[in-house]
Formats: structure tokens, sequence, C-alpha cells
């Protein structure tokens, strides 16, 4: 029997509760972001689902899945899962890093936060144990300084302190603004921040010394020592070691998929940036995300001046290593061109707490604007309070944004804190003039900062992704990468999957690895582990001995994948409660009809393929084609039939 | 020597690691993706074979890689090479 405990904080009370969570939810949800979504949805039966996110009826869970801080070797993430502030949609992120499996050596796999405190508070959790704390002093402080502070306050003993935080920003309810995990890993997307913001819940700390209890422990050390030679074995990830998801900036700039300058263009400019440059330069140590990760891809700088033309500004500054979407944020959309400034962009964002996919498409919008001369300077002032200007790769005016977003001190970021597509709209709608053309997003949703139209998968799970335009729900991996053989293996030996230039095989593409990473998730591993395909790319073969290992739970793959597919049912069925339709299923402008005019796939636009891809993901997952909409057949052959009931009731269910 | 066949190689992140160098030209007699890959593991051993060539089915390795020619088309062990091509040898990675 899965043995897992939930904590429940009622902040406007005071009130906390520990519950069991019965072995029949893992049985229904597998873990992780599965039962997070079902927290929420319960949640939402009894809070009215249309609030206002940053009110106090919205809700914030946390959790972690049954493999993570077991000794898998699989990496470890959290997960954090809310109606979206910025979206008003489904919301959800993901981090790694220590916090996650120090929640479950404290004893909880998940945490339910409701209400509103009076005051501003931090939540300690300690070997069982739970208290509220008065955080005044931590408010107004960065998320570092938040770390320090709370490590400094609570010390080593019964373990190291380990923290989730929010920056000023969250505390300025920013819509945008993330959740950082030990002072360097965010959750970023939808705006986990601005809703703990909203409760006025400052931080997370815990400190557990307690064990996770595994069914069957012989079995997780064979199964982990097998996966670890499985891992080793691959050549591929000993270059991932060192560069992590940094190396894929010179992969894109060879087949052209960067996101330049807002997605005008889809190669990065400058020498510095589009090479292996960091691992030459910048790259002083490599570090250890969390204990359960055999692969190990994180590192961290310390500038010591000379590295670049701009490395001196920075002289001394040290941080964990910028990621790909750091760099493509920075030096894609805002074409900053050193590695220095790049770096400094991923410090400073973090320190504020704020999603840097976000922030850099809403500065890109605007950069494009005046650069086209469709915003004057005295337009540019009003926004800012200032004179600014705007330039492209300017990292002291861009620092000057990021200030302003995450203190909300001017029209700018009035406008803009929740992403470019609700900053495009209220700007249009200021000003008379439609400057929709020019935002990227997906769903209302920010775009992740990648070339995306010569890849009609990805723009597919751009439009379908449950949390607005997203790259970590349905990964298109089989057709960027062209994998004949998964292609082949999914899909009774067809190979259209792998093949970019037809539609055929993307929509059912994205609803299967949909499903697999719904999975990832829920067991509460990382990502890469697939990914990079040491063990043969399937997680509902590979992790299925682990899972049963760790919960006594015996699946099938087959099983596992329609968990997966049950998993993204609910994520769903919580967006058509919403009003969303197929309709809502969409991309912007730039994607669907502008083309690529460089990089190896020039001529690209999503329209071409876009509506017979959506019709197909559609059919693949069993909705009505039309509205979008779930029904109730195989809502029932998934075991949703109580979900399809709300659904029914509220007119968000297909008709028979 | 007629028939011959000159192909440029473009190596990136691991495969640089390994080789040393940003890319070369091999000359081929077969017009063949196999030889090349062929070549390239039996000049540099044991690990650029494990990276490149999936040993249980003697194809090129999928897991991890992606080796495009300059249309940006993946290539397999099969394919036919023209004179001049070029083949870059990629890490496949996304997100982040």
């Amino acid at each position: 029997m899965m043995e897992s405990r939930l904590l429940r904080v009622n902040l406007t009370t005071g009130e906390m509760r520990a519950e069991t969570l019965p072995h029949a939810l893992f049985e229904r949800w597998v873990g992780g972001s599965g039962i997070n979504n079902w927290l929420m949805w319960e949640h939402f039966l009894e809070h009215d689902i249309h609030c206002d996110p940053r009110s106090p009826d919205n809700v914030f869970v946390f959790g972690v899945g049954p493999l993570a801080g077991t000794g898998s070797g699989s990496g470890v993430k959290g997960r954090i899962t809310f109606k979206s502030p910025s979206y008003g949609i489904f919301g959800d992120s993901a981090a790694g890093g220590k916090f996650p499996y120090m929640v479950r050596f404290a004893g909880f796999d998940h945490i339910v936060v409701t209400g509103r405190a009076p005051r501003p508070v931090y939540l300690y959790i300690c070997d069982g144990n739970a208290v509220l704390c008065d955080a005044s002093h931590l408010w107004g402080r960065s998320t570092g300084e938040t770390h320090a502070l709370l490590q400094q306050e609570l010390g080593d003993y019964p373990s190291h302190t380990h923290t989730l935080t929010i920056g000023v920003s969250g505390e300025n309810l920013v819509g945008m603004a993330g959740v950082i995990s030990d002072a360097s890993r965010i959750h970023a997307r939808g705006g986990g921040g601005c809703v703990m913001g909203s409760k006025n819940l400052k931080a997370i700390a815990v400190q557990g010394s307690g064990g996770i209890k595994v069914h069957n422990p012989q079995g997780m050390l064979k199964w982990s020592a097998d996966f670890r030679r499985r891992i080793d074995a691959n050549e591929a990830i000993y270059g991932f070691k060192r560069r992590g998801t940094l190396g894929a900036v010179e992969m894109y700039q060879h087949i052209g998929s960067h996101f330049w300058r807002n997605n005008q263009g889809c190669l990065f400019r400058g020498d510095e940036v589009r090479s292996d440059n960091w691992v030459r330069k910048y790259h002083k140590y490599s570090e250890v995300c969390s204990a359960d990760c055999f692969i190990a891809c994180d590192g961290r700088y310390k500038l010591d001046g000379s590295e670049s033309p701009k490395a001196a500004k920075y002289a001394g500054e040290s941080f964990r290593r910028p990621e790909y979407l750091t760099t493509a944020s920075a030096a894609g959309a805002l074409d900053v061109r050193d590695w220095a400034e790049v770096a400094h962009w991923g410090k400073v964002t973090n320190e504020y707490g704020m999603d840097n996919q976000d922030l850099s498409c809403s500065i890109s919008f605007l950069m494009e604007l005046k650069e086209k001369d469709l915003i004057s300077d005295r337009d540019v002032a009003e926004l800012f309070g200032r004179s600014q200007r705007l330039e492209w790769g300017n990292m002291e005016d861009i620092e000057a944004c990021i200030h302003d977003m995450a203190t909300r001190s001017n029209l700018f970021a009035e406008l803009f804190n929740d992403g470019p597509y609700w900053g495009a709209l209220r700007y249009s709608q200021r000003k008379g003039q439609n400057f929709m053309k020019y935002a990227t997003y997906g769903k209302g949703g920010a775009s992740f900062t990648e070339e995306m139209r010569p890849f009609p998968t990805w723009m597919n799970n751009m439009a379908v992704a449950s949390r607005g335009a997203d790259h970590l729900k349905g990964i298109g991996l089989i057709e960027k990468f062209q994998r004949r053989d998964l292609s082949k293996r999914y899909f009774n030996g067809r190979t259209e999957a792998a093949d970019l230039t037809i539609p055929d095989l993307k929509g059912a593409s994205t609803a299967l690895i949909e499903n697999q990473v719904a999975l990832i998730n829920s067991y509460g591993v990382c990502l890469f582990h697939w990914m990079l395909d040491p063990a043969g790319f399937a997680p509902e073969e590979y992790y299925q001995p682990a899972f049963t290992e760790v919960t006594g739970i015996a699946r099938t793959p087959e099983e596992l994948m329609r968990d997966g597919e049950r998993i993204c049912n609910l994520e769903k069925a919580f967006n058509s409660r919403l009003g969303l339709r197929r309709e809502h299923d969409t991309i912007c402008e730039r994607w669907m009809y502008e083309p690529t005019t460089e990089g190896m796939y020039p001529g690209s636009v999503a329209a071409n393929m876009f509506e017979p891809v959506l019709d197909e993901y559609y059919e693949w997952r069993g909705w009505d084609r039309t509205t979008g909409l779930q029904r109730r057949d195989r809502m029932e052959a998934l075991g949703l039939g109580d979900v399809a009931d709300v659904l029914a009731a509220e007119g968000a269910l297909a008709r028979e | 020597m007629t028939g011959m066949i000159r192909i440029h190689t473009q190596y990136q992140s691991r495969f640089r690691e390994i080789t040393g160098i940003p890319g070369e030209t091999f000359e081929l007699e077969q017009p063949l993706v196999s030889e090349l890959a062929w070549k390239i593991a039996g000049k540099y051993g044991d690990r650029m074979e494990s990276l490149l060539i999936d040993r249980e089915t003697n194809e090129l390795n999928e897991r991890g890689t992606m080796y495009v020619d300059s249309k940006g088309r993946r290539v397999y062990m099969e394919d036919r090479l023209t004179d001049g091509e070029t083949i870059a040898f990629l890490i496949g990675i996304a997100g982040g």
C-alpha cells in the first residue's frame, strides 16, 4: 500500500490539518501532478471556479510524485498547481532541486493552501509538524535574501532548510510571478508566485529527517542500478552533463530554431552567444540539483570579469548557470549578445521571482513596435514614466524594465504583468490600434522562446496545452528530431510522425506525448532522463517496474498510458468548465501566417497544417471536433464518469 | 580515383569533444551514410561508435542524437549522399 500524507493549510483561519492520502488516489492519479490536479478539481467543486485567481478562493497546491527521493536516480520535480492569474485558466509549473524530496522527508507528499493570511506569513514544516510564522521581516526581500534568512533562522537541524519563496513580483501580484525553489530554480509558468502573494504567503520552509517508505526496497535498488547502467552507457548524456539544456544553443543555431527579436528571426546573432562558449569560458562548477539524479546537469558560474566585453561590469557575480530558455529569452527574444549579460538576466529575474518567458516576450513585443515606429518616444514615455530607449540588446534598458515589472511601478507593468497576450490586447485597446499581430502566444499563454513554425506538432502543442502555449506537456520530439523509429513504434509501423512536411500523425503525436509527460510529471521525476532516451524513450515501460516497487501498484504499460490520458483529461475538463472551446485552441497571427525567413526551413507557416493537425488531435483524444469538448463515452472508459457528470451539468460536455 | 565523393562533416557538443575538431572532410567510395558513419566510428574509436551507432541494430543511434543534411533532413544508414554534401552531427535536446 502506498502511504502518503497531505497537509491542508487554511490561511484565513490559520487551521492546519494532516490527512492520509488514500491508496486509491494513487491507483487513479499516479501521484505528483496527477494528484495535484485532482486536489484542485475537488477544491473547485466547492468554490467558484470563475473566481478571480488573485482572490482567497483560489487554491495553491504543491505536490511531489512517488518516485521522487527514493534513489531512483531520475531527478526530482516538485509541482505547483493553481488557477492561473496570468492566463485565467488551468495553471501549473514544475521545478527540480532538493526542496521537493525534503517535503517528503518532512512527512508530506502534497500541501494544499487555501484562503488568505491577514498578514505576511511563511509556512514552516519540520518532521510532520507545521506552523505559520510571521514573515514581515521577509516581505520586500529578494528570493535569494529570503532563502538565506530562512536558512539562518531555522538552522541545519534536523536537516538543512530548503525553501519555496516568492520575490517582490509575487508580493505585488504580478501575473507572471513565479515561485523559486532554494533560491535558484523557478516554477515559472502561469503565475504561481502571484497566487502565493495573493495569499500573503511569502515562503514555505521545510526540514525533514524522516525517510520515504518504499514498498519493495530491494526491487527498487535493483531497478535503480539498472537505470544507472543505462545512463552511464549513453554517450550523449556525457555532453549533457556539462551543458544541460544549453546543448540546444548550437543545435538550434544549426537548424534555425531560436526565437530572435520577438521571433522576427530564428537565429542568434553575435559570436559570443551562438556558440559553445558557455562551456568553454563560463562553466566553473558543476552541481547536482538533487541527490537523486544520475545525470547531474546543473552548473554554477562566477564571473571574474575577463570572460567577455561586458563581464567586467558583473565581476564577482555568481549564480546558477542559465538554462536554455533563460538564454533564449535574453539572447533570442531581446537580442542580448554577451553571455555575462545573459547570465545576469537569469539571476535578476530569479531574484525578483519572475518568468523570463512572459517577461521577454512582453518587452520584445514593445521593442518591435518601437523599431517599426508603430509607437513614438512619447508613447514609450507614457508606458514607462520616463524616457526609455527600448533598444534591442541594451541590458541597462532591459534591467530597468525588469525592475518596473516586479515593482509594478508604471503603465507598462500594469498592462503587461499577465504576459504578452493580455498586454498586447490591453495596449491595443488603449491606443485604438490593433497590435496583436506582433504578440507571440498560444491559447493566451506566452510563447516559450523557440522557433516553432516549421514544426506542426509544436504548433499544435502551443494551441492545445492546458496551461497555454507550452513546450513541456506535449513535447514534439518525434517530429523535431525526426525519430522514425518512434513513429514506427507508436503508430503501427507508420513513419509520417517523423516527417516535418506533412500534417499526418502530428496531432496524434501531441496526444501520445502529452500522456507520457503527464505520467513523468506524476511520477515526480525529471523530463530529461526521458528526453535523452537512455532507456528506450517509453516512460510507461522503463518506469513501470519502479512505480510498482515504490507503490505496490501493479500496472501494465498500457494501463499507465491510460493513467496519463486520464490526467490530461482532468486538466482539459478544468478548462472546459471555464468555457474554453475549440476556438481557444489557437495560436498567434505571427506563427499562423508570417513565414520564417531564415534557418533550414524558410517559408514555414503554421496555417498550412494547423487545422488538420488540430482535427487529428481531437480525434485521437476522442473529443468532439466541432466544439473541442470531451465525450462521455471516452471519459467513462477512462474512469472519469464523475468528472463527465460535472461537465454535463455545466454544459461543458459534448452532446451525444 | 573515379566514383569517389567528398562529404563534409560538422561536429557539435559531445561529437566535437570526442573528435577534438569542429568538422572535417571524408572521401567515400560508396555514396552512402553507412560508409560515412563507419569511417567516423573507425577513426575515433569506441566512444564515437557508441554515440553514433546503435549496436543492437547497426542503425544510426537515434537516442539523444540527430544527424541532418544541409536541408535539415535526418539521414539514415541506407541514404545516399551526393558529392559535396554536409552532414551535421548534433545532440538532440529541447526545452529548458
